[in-house]
């Protein structure tokens, strides 16, 4: 199901936060999402940025990409400097410094700073219930670097620290499912999204915008460069993760688990996998052993559809 | 966009001096320049019609002062634009209240009453409804899509938004943008069984299956539509955007 997305796009917020002239190479879904995201967020926020490619691609010396406040911090401590920020707003706003209004604050990062170097920093942000929203690009390996395996990197997944050859299959432990240790914090809003599916996207953002205490969101990002795959393709391939069940879209409101796009008739996995370089190595009975995982997590999933987690 | 010298005006907010476009919408230079005014049934893509008048600002212009939505006042030269004054909240706490009145079900507008403090209204409520018949849909319909399929019916209490008679209109393709917009999900989709129902406008279209992957992905009278707007084949739309 593809929805409602003929006429909808030309209702799409026009302003952009994050405008042209970045460098992200040719088909990077996940410059896309972050335009998106800000198109919906708006003029009132400011962006803690941890370091990844969206740091790198957008704000080379003397160059900047971004049209409101952003501040670059060190790798694993976005969520942190994010809480601060929102922290200083509201005291500056009490002491009456500065005029009262909603002022959103946002901490950025890519899977790496999300699951594995700023894990601690976002724990403690979520725990500490601050109005912020915490958004994650998940684009399954450090890319910028030259693509090496994260903790958020899917089993079977070559890349340069976990290669395919003779006596590796390629990444050989699972995908880290960060939006449910986010959920496990017991916050208000906590939503997986896919730039493919915008107005998906656009409408969980709104909602993350409303809540109050802390949002998070898991953005699937799509990652030409870095996944071995032609760069028009990025936004099928997106769909794709989507129908297959690899990454299925859903968002838990309150703990209510409601999947957003439901299909129950997977695609077969091959349909996602075999466009892509980083598996091309698979042979079948490992894509079938894969496959079992990904219809059994989403299976799951399916079971605590509208459950209070 | 580049905007020539003359189009440009100087205007005040809360005493603040900026520049704006001649005759734009003064509620869009506001959210430009980062103010927050609220409002539900206006979209910077079609034209403004202050439905919902809770975009409710101060104009002072001249000697006159006075009480405008902002949505469709244009902005002009030296006019001074005031926010959240006493009797701009006391007046949209009363629009609130109407509102709560005419859309209970509406799950925005009771949002934005809690956030102004309203809790109930001394209206009679109109139960079960969720539409403020701000209209919103109907232009989208028009302006964006050309398909004008949507408009209201009756007048003063009994105005409501429908299709023609409300029965089923031909002219609808079943796009869902009204669906979209609706700022209180008045309008209901579904998509079951292969069939595309937009519940209000009575409007039930079988949806297309990919030649390739054997999924619906859009209503076939809608497809043949574009097919005929562009002039292709039919079979132009036959597998789903993925296997193109």
């Amino acid at each position: 199901m593809e929805g409602p997305n003929v006429f909808a796009a030309r209702l799409f917020p026009q302003d952009n936060f994050f405008v042209s002239g970045h460098r992200a190479c040719q088909g990077c879904a996940e410059v896309l999402a972050v335009r998106m995201v800000h198109q919906v967020l708006g003029r009132n926020t400011i962006v803690a940025s941890a370091t990844g490619c969206m740091e790198i691609i957008s704000s080379s010396y003397p160059d900047t990409a971004w049209a409101i406040p952003w501040i670059h911090v060190a790798f694993e401590n976005s969520a942190a400097v994010a809480s601060g920020v929102e922290t200083g707003l509201d005291i500056l706003m009490k002491k009456g410094k500065i005029p009262r209004r909603r002022i959103q604050v946002v901490g950025m990062g890519g899977d790496g700073a999300t699951a594995d170097i700023g894990l601690q920093a976002l724990s403690g942000a979520l725990e500490r219930g601050h109005n912020m929203i915490y958004v994650c690009y998940d684009n399954e390996a450090y890319m910028n670097t030259g693509i090496q395996r994260s903790s958020s990197t899917p089993f079977g997944a070559a890349t340069t620290t976990s290669p395919a050859g003779k006596q590796s299959q390629g990444q050989s432990t699972w995908k880290k499912n960060i939006p449910m240790i986010a959920a496990a914090h017991n916050i208000p809003y906590v939503a997986t999204a896919s730039p493919s599916y915008p107005f998906d996207l656009v409408a969980k953002v709104k909602k993350a915008m409303k809540v109050k205490g802390p949002a998070y969101l898991h953005i699937f990002s799509c990652c030409p460069t870095g996944w071995r795959m032609k760069p028009e393709l990025a936004i099928a391939i997106g769909r794709l993760a989507v129908q297959t069940g690899s990454f299925p879209l859903y968002e838990i409101e309150n703990g209510k688990l409601e999947i957003n796009l439901p299909t129950p008739e997977l695609r077969p996995l091959k349909d996602y996998l075999k466009p892509q370089g980083r598996f091309r190595h698979l042979d079948d009975a490992t894509i079938a052993e894969i496959e079992l995982r990904v219809q059994a997590e989403y299976r799951k999933l399916e079971r605590r559809q509208g459950q209070v987690l | 966009m580049a905007v020539q010298d003359e189009q440009k005006v100087s205007f005040q907010i809360e005493g603040r001096s900026y520049q704006g476009i001649r005759e734009e919408s003064l509620l869009g230079a506001l959210r430009r320049y980062g103010y927050e005014v609220p409002s539900l049934c206006y979209h910077e893509a079609v034209s403004p019609y202050g439905a919902c008048r809770l975009c409710l600002v101060e104009v002072q212009k001249g000697k006159r002062r006075k009480l405008t939505t902002s949505c469709n006042y244009p902005v002009l030269e030296g006019i001074e634009v005031f926010l959240d004054t006493e009797k701009v909240v006391s007046t949209r706490k009363m629009v609130l209240q109407l509102l709560l009145a005419q859309a209970p079900e509406a799950r925005s507008v009771r949002e934005l009453a809690e956030e102004y403090g309203v809790t109930d209204t001394p209206f009679k409520k109109d139960e079960g409804n969720a539409c403020i018949s701000c209209g919103l849909c109907a232009r989208v319909c028009k302006e964006i899509v050309g398909a004008d399929a949507i408009g209201f019916a009756g007048r003063g209490l009994g105005k409501r938004m429908v299709s023609p008679y409300d029965e089923t209109n031909q002219a609808c393709i079943g796009c869902a943008a009204c669906v979209v917009v609706c700022p209180t999900d008045c309008i209901g989709l579904k998509e079951e069984n292969g069939i595309r129902s937009i519940e209000r406008w009575h409007r039930d279209l079988p949806m297309k299956n990919c030649k390739v992957c054997e999924r619906p992905f859009a209503p076939t009278f809608q497809l043949n539509h574009f097919a005929d707007q562009i002039g292709v084949e039919k079979s132009h739309f036959d597998t789903c955007p993925n296997c193109r």
